[in-house]
């Protein structure tokens, strides 16, 4: 899993079947830095709660379909974590 | 499997029903002598691992949900050692949690 920060929403009228009342957000994947690391992606959200700027955790891959209640999806990332604290060692923060 | 090394955790209230009393590690990407190589994975515990050890990681699903008992769980990464050293070529290498002796300090850290 990695983090992302939630940056907005996607709104979808014709989608796959399965993917009826799945709600979509556009995340940033960020360094451990929480830095934005690579292109943003449209993950599902399996806790229903993220929302626009919050800090959250996303699995990829078809590990992510199985954070729906459908596991049969076509979803490949997945919110499956609100983030409420990373906490980092001094060993972390330097960078090693 | 990929070496890691712990440099923190992660914590949610709100998550997958999996992620409940689970610890998440934060885990850069290092190579056999323990420099990091780009990257990092926020693994599932499952030994007991802290900060500043070096770690066996399990990227992959199918794995990941036998290990934990789960038949669907959207997990795919897990910590399933702790490395005490690391020998490549018959030379040991740098990195590992400790170059040697027994493990004896960590017998009660297991549950």
């Amino acid at each position: 899993m990695q983090l992302a920060r939630v940056i907005g929403t996607v709104v979808a009228t014709v989608k796959s079947p399965g993917l009826e009342g799945v709600k979509l957000l556009i995340v940033q994947p960020l360094d451990r830095h929480e830095q934005p690391a690579g292109t943003p992606v449209v993950a599902a959200d399996a806790v229903h709660m993220a929302g626009p700027g919050e800090l959250v955790y996303v699995v990829a891959a078809r590990e992510a379909a199985q954070a729906m209640p459908d596991p049969f999806v076509p979803v490949d990332h997945a919110i499956v974590g609100i983030v409420d604290a990373v906490s980092v060692s001094a060993l972390g923060k330097a960078g090693r | 499997m990929k070496l890691g090394l712990v440099v923190g955790t992660v914590v949610s209230t709100i998550n997958a029903p999996v992620f409940d009393d689970r610890r998440l590690l934060m885990c850069d990407l290092v190579d056999p002598s323990g420099e990091p190589v780009g990257g990092y994975l926020i693994a599932v515990d499952t030994v007991g691992a802290g900060a500043g050890e070096t770690v066996l990681l399990l990227d992959e699903g199918n794995s990941a949900r036998q290990i934990l008992g789960l038949t669907t769980a959207p997990v795919r990464t897990l910590v399933v050692g702790i490395v005490d050293a690391v020998e490549v070529q018959g030379a040991p290498a740098a990195g590992g949690s400790r170059p040697r002796g027994p493990r004896s300090r960590r017998a009660g850290r297991r549950g």
